[in-house]
């Protein structure tokens, strides 16, 4: 792999169910470092025992398992539970503590970018428009914390859509460093996701069966984008990916020098373990195509 | 760490005197991937052998503090965490009996960055759970 590829990461999220009943956050970095995969993804409200306030001892296990498994942290999430209550929605001033709160939590992790998921004010997913003086706010202290902001463009919503024009609006005209996209690959699905367990096809909501955006989409908004996360549902035996269209992104994301992680999202069948196979399976595709696009385009 | 189904092996017991059972709970770990303000939750349903609890009427204790649907929706200071399972409390006047009971939970939370007209997402277990005393 050339030292300007991408880079390979697993989110904490691809465990999910796993983690907690059957695998411990030690086995968690155990697996991510098997695969050769260099970065650690995790959601803050999840995987940080007693948060927002973790004991210091826990801290310090966390970093020891940085060093021991040689992994970096690369995004934490948060939420911006804006619905805050059933009678009333979350002020700019309860939003901005919120991040506050996140980023230095995240800082002091060793975590480089910061996911804010935002509240929804409409059926087309518009971020409670909150999001916008709060993070105003905090953008001083995301540089000095070294930490990039990044909302996720995330199915159903596609990159040509008013909420990612104004994201890049919010960029442009403030000019910071410290904000920027981060793209979910679900985007890229072209084919149906299958039933969830108890799913029939009258509940069915039709962005599961894929939104199919271009990736050439890619191309205007890639230097906002700063962290990808891959997420999938299923790869089968023979390495195939059946939902997301990895030779057809791939090559887009080269072309855009994109050179930051591609961090595991695995979204499929909750069976116990399954998950770590399915990630490994991905780390194997992704691989070989990225290697396959270096023998074509050095 | 928890097992794997919602409603926990432990946990599921009686309340009350034994010469006077008030109701029942039961230990239940969180139908989400994240751990959540304990005001996104909207209750619990509980069915036992076929008989209904609605969650109006249940009782959640979250980090030990004991709360009814109304004081639920307001506590958006206290969080239901992934690894600490929930305790939900149910009136019944005799409790249940001892032995093996069909008992299915329906977990309403609500999602703030789905739109409203999906929420809350309900989700449904069932299990095998028995009641030693």
């Amino acid at each position: 792999m050339s030292s300007d590829g991408f880079r390979y990461g697993v989110s904490l999220y691809s465990y999910t169910d796993d983690y907690g009943t059957v695998l411990t956050l030690e086995d968690a970095f155990a697996q991510i470092a098997d695969l050769g995969a260099t970065g650690i993804e995790i959601l803050g409200e999840a995987h940080i025992p007693g948060y927002p306030d973790p004991y210091p001892a826990w801290i310090d296990h966390w970093h020891a398992l940085l060093a021991q498994y040689r992994l970096e942290p690369t995004s934490y999430g948060s939420w911006l539970d804006t619905r805050l209550t059933v009678s009333r929605d979350m002020t700019v001033a309860e939003a901005v503590a919120d991040l506050i709160r996140d980023i230095k939590l995240a800082s002091i992790l060793g975590f480089r970018f910061v996911r804010p998921k935002i509240g929804v004010v409409s059926i087309d997913l518009r971020p409670d428009p909150v999001w916008e003086e709060a993070v105003r706010r905090v953008l001083d202290l995301a540089a000095a914390s070294n930490i990039v902001i990044c909302p996720e463009i995330h199915a159903p919503t596609p990159i040509r859509h008013p909420i990612v024009e104004r994201y890049v609006e919010f960029i442009e005209r403030t000019g910071t460093r410290n904000f920027g996209l981060l793209i979910d690959t679900g985007i890229f699905q072209d084919r149906p996701l299958p039933y969830w367990p108890g799913e029939t096809a009258e509940m069915r909501r039709t962005f599961l069966n894929g939104i199919h955006v271009d990736p050439q989409d890619f191309l205007p908004i890639a230097k906002y984008v700063v962290f990808i996360q891959a997420k999938f549902h299923h790869i089968n035996r023979n390495l195939e990916d059946e939902h997301i269209p990895w030779r057809a992104v791939l090559p887009v994301l080269r072309r855009a020098n994109y050179t930051g992680y591609l961090s595991s999202e695995y979204e499929g069948s909750r069976e116990p373990w399954r998950s770590l196979e399915q990630v490994r399976r991905q780390h194997a595709l992704l691989r070989r195509i990225e290697a396959e696009l270096e023998q074509i385009d050095p | 760490m928890l097992e794997r189904t919602l409603v926990q092996t432990r946990g599921f017991r009686n309340l009350g005197p034994v010469w006077n059972r008030s109701g029942f709970e039961l230990l239940l770990r969180l139908p989400n991937y994240r751990g959540m303000r304990a005001s996104l939750v909207d209750g619990v349903d509980v069915s036992v052998d076929d008989v209904l609890f609605p969650h109006e009427a249940n009782h959640l204790v979250v980090q030990g503090r004991e709360l009814s649907l109304a004081q639920l929706r307001q506590a958006f200071d206290l969080r239901w965490t992934l690894d600490e399972p929930a305790i939900v409390r149910v009136a019944k006047a005799g409790g249940l009996s001892v032995g093996v009971h069909d008992v299915t939970v329906a977990v309403r939370i609500r999602q703030p960055y789905f739109p409203i007209e999906f929420q809350p997402s309900i989700i449904r277990e069932t299990r095998e759970a028995t009641i030693v005393l």
